[in-house]
């Protein structure tokens, strides 16, 4: 293979690689995606639930990728007390369960129609450099090595991450801000599929068991468990298999597929650009640390990733300076919120399952408006004025 | 200084999922994954057991 030049690199074809792909090549960039994999989407590595209020914002249309639309969540407590997240409650947070590797597609579909170019089977194995700023990345192609310069690199690499930190972006996260994830697809089991559904507590120390049913008895069980919560060796799967066997609605299923997978639950990354390269998506730590899920997140990013790098193209300048704007850009519409729901993450995480009982009793029975902070702990106080202590914090 | 422990991961399919939540978790950035197979610098790696721990189906063995 020849050594290829484009204006606009991104490493990787997952939904934010893509996303940012489209917006600059919409933009009038050159843009060549590269993908390590084969095929785009596969394997999935996801719960495949996602809300849905984002979609119109960064041009994605509802597709053959939806499996179903669920009317709310729900969240049991360790007594498996039920509190119900509803669209009224949640907005529109509320969403879809999809077929990951379609929905995938759909976008690098969309990238592919405003005019970037797709490589599969092509793997980043480094940077170029050019004095300090990043011009390109070294690749291989079925396992033969070329390079690609480029006027800006996009570093979409998802959780593994390792683009950004060779051009020394720094994507570290403790064992506190890290989940390690299973899921296995289930046949045969009565899901509910009105809802998606989460169980709190010790069962999952430091994150969830998730349900996300797919169709009439069939669903996504999965579970996420705080690193710094585990002992000893494969502790995700002995406790998703222990909630399992202590389920019968599940116990009875038939396992027909396995993923597994880190999830970062950490604040999101302190710097996102540097000279020639941005990075986006899960590789810059935009999981919503509270629920896990990082897809309407790294679009997001991803739509003002894609629009910096036509600019920067545009204007010949490929300076930290100038990329900049992306890293401003995203932090003005996601880290508030990023920032929020990482201090209540690091809340729950501390929670007895007595409180966990508690807090879900108080928001079962206290009927809630709207959920905020503050009709949460006003509807805590009013109920279990004995465990607001917990929360004092967040007054 | 006393001799290193010795690292294993099964990336034969075993055991491994290629999940890619070692790569991720680990400090130094020594792991890598490449389709299926992945492989991690001895030189660099300082057995801090991060990624025996993250790996949901314990297919990384330290001893």
């Amino acid at each position: 293979m020849q050594d290829l030049k484009t204006d606009v690199l991104v490493i990787g074809a997952g939904p934010a690689g893509s996303m940012t792909a489209k917006w600059a090549a919409k933009q009038g960039a050159h843009v060549l995606v590269i993908e390590k994999r084969q095929e785009i989407g596969s394997p999935v590595r996801c719960g495949e639930g996602m809300s849905k209020d984002w979609l119109p914002e960064v041009g994605i249309k509802p597709g053959k990728w939806i499996n179903l639309e669920v009317e709310g969540a729900r969240i049991f407590a360790p007594n498996e007390t039920v509190f119900e997240i509803n669209e009224k409650s949640a907005g529109n947070e509320v969403g879809y369960v999809v077929e990951r590797d379609g929905f995938d597609k759909a976008l690098a579909i969309d990238a592919a129609n405003a005019g970037a170019e797709f490589l599969l089977k092509t793997a980043a194995v480094g940077v170029l450099k050019d004095g300090g700023r990043v011009v390109g990345a070294r690749v291989k192609q079925f396992g033969e090595p070329f390079e690609i310069r480029a006027k800006v690199t996009i570093a979409a690499d998802g959780f593994e991450s390792q683009v950004g930190r060779w051009a020394g972006l720094s994507t570290n996260i403790s064992t506190r801000d890290m989940d390690s994830c299973l899921q296995y697809r289930m046949t045969n089991v009565d899901c509910d599929t009105r809802y998606c559904d989460f169980y709190l507590g010790k069962i999952a120390p430091g994150g969830y068991v998730w349900i996300f049913p797919k169709d009439q008895g069939l669903a996504n069980v999965g579970i996420g468990v705080q690193l710094s919560k585990i002992t000893g060796m494969a502790e995700a799967r002995k406790y998703l298999d222990d909630w399992i066997a202590k389920h019968p609605a599940y116990a009875k299923g038939k396992k027909i597929d396995m993923v597994g997978g880190g999830v970062s639950i950490s604040p999101p990354v302190k710097q996102s650009a540097a000279d020639g390269i941005m990075i986006v998506g899960d590789a810059a730590r935009m999981i919503d640390p509270l629920t896990g899920g990082g897809i309407a997140n790294g679009c997001i990013a991803g739509k003002i990733c894609g629009t910096v790098a036509a600019n920067s193209v545009h204007a010949g300048d490929f300076s930290k300076a100038f990329l900049d704007r992306y890293d401003r850009g995203w932090r003005a519409r996601l880290e508030e919120k990023l920032y929020r729901n990482w201090l209540a993450k690091e809340k729950l995480c501390t929670l007895s399952d007595e409180i966990f009982n508690k807090l879900v009793d108080a928001l079962s029975t206290v009927h809630l408006q709207k959920l905020s902070v503050h009709n949460i702990l006003k509807a805590v106080r009013d109920k279990h004025p004995e465990i607001t202590q917990e929360f004092a914090e967040f007054l | 200084m006393p001799s290193k422990k010795t690292l294993h991961i099964e990336s034969s399919g075993q055991l491994c999922i290629y999940c890619g939540a070692c790569v991720g978790v680990c400090p130094l950035n020594c792991i890598y994954l490449d389709e299926t197979r992945i492989t991690f610098d001895e030189k660099i790696c300082t057995r801090c057991e991060i990624c025996v721990k993250a790996c949901p189906v314990g297919a990384i063995e330290i001893d």
